[in-house]
């Protein structure tokens, strides 16, 4: 258990560190240094938790999972708002990639279409609405990135040590063995009917809550339409001092 | 395969998509980068979400995840209509602009740590030889644009 925390709350540390000198701090040196950093971190938490199943599947699954997480730092860390979104969308598909390893077929396809299809490209048409030229001094600094990094890696370390130690517990055995002794017939979301019996339950289960979010998205439509048409147009806005 | 060794890796998958979410989200002064940020942390409680489900064999995980979807999709559209007004109305992406926001207590955030980077290199592009008319120049293009 000592090794375990041990462990840990050093991959807390170089994860808190990796993160301050690779965010963008208005200096140049350290950024290389931060990915390392944060690279040997996200190593230490993995050498951490077993191995699923064979080494096949955990290849798989340490390469998507390796993917999502650097390309997540890289959005972070990038300056340029650009890269950010497109290091967001290699995140998404990573993200994608670990539904589809758990059997989540529809959430996987949903993943793709709805986030990296079209909220990431409203976030990039958005960007280059409203991308003033060259790089932003706002883009190049960061609000209390030490302190951010600490409570990111703090949060991170808490996490990873409750789960590690919650499934090492030896009184863990006695645990609801939920979907472990289930034969295959019983398991709902592994079926060849997994999509089907996704949406038997949405639309039989949770219909209330489809409605809801359908009008949520109408709300939501309506919102952004009375926001935006309060723009001014140009012509109106030249008299104003701006700044 | 073991569903809780499954459970365990994806749980620390998310707790790091998570975290780094939240540190951008702290720390990054760009709007939109805010934005990607917090979409990131969804994320990360999605991941969570499904391993959940699938260790329980209940499809509720998967559920609160397409009901996640929808509000990311939601809001989404509304935060980045509220960006592009706060866009027009100060020219800059910068959320430091808007800070006279912040609390009674809270310190002023002065551009303290700002250097000068290097400017980039000159880009050198391919010149034509001009032929036809020159076009009349779009008015209303030229006062829209040069406030940027």
């Amino acid at each position: 258990m000592n090794q375990v925390l041990a462990v840990i709350g050093c991959a807390t540390v170089l994860l808190a560190v990796g993160m301050w000198l690779s965010l963008p701090r208005g200096r140049a040196w350290g950024r290389s240094l931060g990915w390392v950093l944060v690279a040997a971190s996200v190593g230490l938490l993995a050498s951490q938790v077993p191995l699923v199943g064979d080494w096949a599947s955990a290849s798989v699954f340490f390469v998507l999972a390796a993917v999502t997480v650097l390309a997540a730092v890289a959005t972070v860390t990038f300056r340029s708002p650009v890269y950010a979104a497109i290091w967001f969308g290699l995140s998404l598909l990573g993200t994608a990639g670990l539904f589809l390893f758990q059997g989540a077929q529809f959430l996987g396809v949903a993943t793709v279409v709805v986030y990296a299809g079209a909220i990431l490209v409203t976030f990039l048409f958005v960007l280059m609405l409203a991308q003033p030229k060259g790089q932003a001094p706002c883009d190049q600094t960061s609000w209390a990135a030490p302190l951010s990094a600490l409570t990111g890696a703090l949060v991170v370390g808490i996490l990873t040590l409750t789960v590690v130690s919650v499934f090492q517990n030896p009184t863990m055995e006695n645990r609801p063995r939920a979907a472990l002794e289930l034969t295959v017939l019983e398991n709902e979301i592994l079926a060849e009917q997994h999509v089907a019996h996704l949406g038997a339950q949405l639309f039989s289960k949770h219909l209330v809550a489809v409605e809801v979010a359908g009008t949520l998205l109408l709300v939501a439509l309506v919102g952004t339409v009375a926001i935006v048409s309060q723009i001014r147009r140009p012509d109106e806005w030249r008299g104003q001092s701006h700044g | 395969m073991d569903e809780l060794t499954l459970l365990e890796n994806y749980l620390i998958v998310g707790a790091l998509l998570f975290g780094i979410g939240l540190v951008g989200f702290f720390s990054r002064r760009n709007m939109i980068v805010m934005f990607l940020s917090a979409e990131m942390m969804l994320q990360g409680v999605s991941v969570s979400l499904v391993a959940w489900g699938r260790y329980h064999n209940d499809w509720g995980g998967q559920m609160l995840v397409i009901f996640i979807l929808t509000v990311a999709a939601c809001e989404a559209a509304i935060a980045l209509a509220v960006v592009l007004t706060l866009f027009h109305k100060k020219g800059s992406l910068d959320i430091a602009i808007w800070q006279q926001l912040r609390e009674e207590n809270q310190p002023l955030y002065v551009e303290s740590q700002m250097l000068q980077l290097p400017a980039e290199p000159e880009a050198h592009w391919p010149r034509l030889t001009p032929a036809g008319v020159e076009p009349e120049p779009d008015l209303e293009e030229v006062t829209h644009r040069t406030h940027l």
